[in-house]
């Protein structure tokens, strides 16, 4: 057991899957010398050498059609993305060629990949910093896209994701990198892609939420139990593809749907969980499914941010909302 | 005197962390020489010295944080200036908070703070009432209504509740409801009434009287089932003998109606038919016999109906009741009537024969159970032993409450008051 944070649960999860796996691979800019910007990959070239871990230009389309390569070609590349909002020079690289591989291939090839990215705002960050792209990966079949929210996930889905023989996309809230430590065992585990976590069980209102803002929907939690809500909150922990079951099951219970996502609000996730509860929970509903979301803009720059964030307090509103309706 | 600072080495680095120094204190340094190796969240970074000289003190030893600003080696550059006070305390270690520490761009936070380990299993709350399915719009027709849509057993598909199984609940509560409730009707129903312009129509209040008849006939009506059965009696010999004692009660100071021989008649009937003088408790389900005979009689006043009744009439001669009806009718005419009088009446009649009408179908007086209703006498042709003759007819009405009384037992009452009526002698016998 190591108590520590997201950001060394995704260094430490690369250490051991190459130390075990001598086909793993890192690479991206700044990876390999420094170990990234964020230290995510500190300590692997050292250890590995700069033929497993990188530096590559800065050329986001290069770094993935070279991990197209060396995974046709038997290695298992986990690229890193400085930023998410840096993945479209790539994103031809990643929805033409990485999502349909195998199909057009016919399954003679596959391509077991990991694309790191840190993602999402919180941090007073620049432009092109702080985006939530999850629906651009989502939208795009072929392609599983998982996001950790806790260390102890960190390590279990990226050691999924590496494991995979398909393309992974592993987003990182990077506003929670090193914002609390987690008991993680040191042996290797694995957290299913695709599976939701029940983080807490409750009554009257089902709330779905992943990454950074599960943290901030359980202090709202916290708020709403002052007025005798009981709040059932579902990590989705994996985007695509959707654990439809668990947030199904849990409406059905509960007759009641909030889903919280930084990413901004039109066709973004929360319309697809909404379509979802809407097919599959409408007889148990007793409020509209409702989304508390980003704007429909791009995130401000630091000065007005908080205007953007998602804060407890806006969470407990929108909870008490829903379930007085 | 040197003091060289930590700066910002580039992409807003707030801090760094020590991790080689390349020269001790007392040693020479040279401008440009690396001064030591210091880790940051994006780079190792190798920092120079910025002047020759010897080193005073170092800023912190290998492993230590050191923030932006603060003092990372003071060096003997042989200048004399001495460190400023402001520097020196703008050089006020910062804490290591975890609010403040650095990201590469922007700010993460950072804390030691440690959540809860993962289990992936969770405590389980209550178990969840029963929820039934139904679409959202029958949950608000629920609402609506004030039905508890989980208590409600659906028919629709895959059990689910529909509107119409709202409908039904909601029909039978309320008629479970409305049977529990004091049979006394405290509002009138409201409903809108139509448009009238002032030209139209005067509104005129109501008197106190009339607000008592209002509400006296709205529980009558709306508590009590009523039905009526009606017949003519053949009252030639009445008529006769009221004829023939008129001048006698005359001459007594007594003005001599049809009306004591029909209370009479009515007091002997009920005395053979007791459920006739009796009020039902619906809600204990038992039917009160009243054992005396207080027969009330509706007198028509200026002012609307008012109902005095003559106390233990079983106990009075005819001439009594005459006499006490006579006094009644004043009373009640001059609004001087006494409060009792208009009490405990147990049976009522009702003579709308004086303003020349036949056949009624009398409100019974809650919570008596029936009424007997008197038109006006009038002659008539009659089949009497197989030959038409001139008769004398009296129309009766008679209303009984049908949740304790039968169609059957209104007439035989009937019949029993017809045998007293048409053979007034059994009246002076009995």
């Amino acid at each position: 057991m190591a108590l520590i944070n997201i950001l060394e649960a995704v260094n430490k999860t690369l250490e051991q899957q190459m130390e075990k796996d001598p086909t793993v691979v890192v690479l991206g800019e700044d990876v390999g010398y420094e170990g990234g910007v964020f230290r995510a990959t500190a300590g692997l070239q050292q250890k590995f050498g700069e033929e497993r871990s990188f530096d590559t230009p800065l050329a986001e389309a290069g770094i993935i059609g070279t991990s197209i390569g060396m995974a046709i070609n038997g290695l298992k590349p986990v690229a890193e993305i400085q930023f998410s909002g840096f993945m479209f020079p790539a994103y031809n690289q990643i929805a033409t060629h990485v999502a349909r591989y195998r199909n057009r291939s016919r399954g003679k090839y596959h391509l077991p990949m990991v694309i790191r990215m840190p993602y999402g705002g919180g941090i007073r960050a620049l432009e092109h910093h702080s985006e939530s792209l999850e629906t651009l990966f989502a939208h795009i079949p072929g392609l599983k896209l998982v996001i950790p929210s806790t260390p102890y996930d960190a390590k279990g889905l990226l050691t999924a994701a590496i494991k995979d023989p398909d393309p992974v996309i592993f987003m990182e809230p990077k506003r929670i990198y090193r914002a609390f430590k987690q008991e993680v065992p040191d042996e290797e585990y694995i957290v299913p892609i695709g599976k939701a976590k029940l983080v807490k069980e409750g009554k009257d209102i089902t709330v779905v939420a992943w990454g950074a803002l599960v943290r901030e929907v359980e202090k709202a939690i916290k708020l709403v139990e002052e007025d005798g809500i009981s709040v059932e909150l579902i990590d989705l922990r994996t985007i695509a593809p959707l654990d439809r079951e668990t947030v199904i099951q849990s409406v059905q219970k509960t007759g009641r749907f909030l889903v919280v996502h930084e990413a901004v609000k039109s066709f973004g996730p929360g319309a697809e969980l909404i379509s979802i509860v809407n097919e599959k929970a409408f007889l148990s509903l007793e409020a509209p499914p409702t989304r508390l979301t980003g704007f429909d803009i791009t995130v401000p720059l630091p000065k007005g941010e908080h205007h953007f964030i998602i804060d407890p307090q806006r969470i407990a509103y929108e909870i008490r909302k829903v379930v007085r309706y | 005197m040197y003091d060289f600072k930590f700066a910002d080495i580039g992409e807003g680095i707030h801090e760094g962390q020590i991790l080689k120094w390349m020269f001790q204190v007392g040693d020479k340094v040279k401008e440009g020489d690396t001064l030591c190796l210091i880790e940051t969240d994006k780079v190792n970074a190798e920092i120079p010295s910025p002047v020759s000289g010897v080193i005073k003190k170092l800023g912190g030893a290998v492993g230590d944080t050191i923030h932006v600003g603060n003092t990372l080696a003071l060096i003997d550059d042989g200048s004399s200036a001495q460190p400023a006070k402001k520097d020196t305390a703008e050089a006020k270690p910062i804490q290591e908070g975890e609010e403040n520490s650095a990201g590469v761009v922007g700010q993460i936070e950072v804390s030691s703070e440690v959540i809860e380990s993962s289990t992936e299993s969770y405590q389980k709350a209550d178990v969840p009432t029963k929820r039934v399915l139904a679409t959202p719009v029958a949950r608000q027709l629920a609402k609506d209504l004030g039905v508890d849509i989980n208590k409600v057993t659906g028919t629709g598909e895959m059990g689910r509740v529909t509107k119409e199984d709202i409908y039904k609940i909601k029909e039978s509560t309320s008629k479970q409801s409305i049977a529990k409730e004091e049979p006394i009707v405290s509002k009138p129903i409201s409903f809108k009434m139509p448009e009238t312009t002032s030209a139209d129509v005067t509104r005129v209040p109501i008197t106190k009287i009339r607000k008592t008849i209002v509400k006296n006939m709205v529980i009558s009506k709306s508590v009590i089932p009523h039905t009526t059965v009606m017949d003519e009696l053949d009252v030639t010999n009445l008529v006769n003998f009221r004829t023939e004692q008129k001048e006698l009660a005359l001459s007594k100071g007594v003005k001599l109606t049809y009306m004591p021989f029909i209370i009479k008649a009515v007091v002997l009937a009920l005395k053979d038919y007791p459920v006739f003088n009796s009020s039902f408790d619906h809600e204990k389900e038992e039917i009160i016999y009243k054992h005396f005979y207080n027969i009330g009689l509706a007198v028509d006043t200026p002012d609307g109906l008012i109902v005095p009744n003559i106390k233990h009439a079983d106990r009075k001669s005819i001439i009594d009741v005459a006499k006490e009806l006579q006094v009644l009718s004043e009373e009640a005419n001059n609004r001087t009537i006494q409060l009792d009088k208009l009490q405990n009446g147990t049976f009522t009649i009702t003579n709308y024969g004086i303003f020349g009408s036949t056949f009624g179908a009398p409100v019974i007086k809650h919570p008596e159970v029936a009424i007997l209703g008197v038109g006006m006498i009038a002659k008539k042709p009659i089949v009497r032993n197989n030959e038409i003759v001139i008769a004398d007819i009296m129309p009766l009405s008679l209303s009984i409450d049908h949740r304790i009384i039968d169609g059957g037992d209104a007439g035989r009452f009937m019949m029993r008051v017809k045998e007293y009526l048409t053979n007034p002698m059994l009246l002076l016998l009995s």
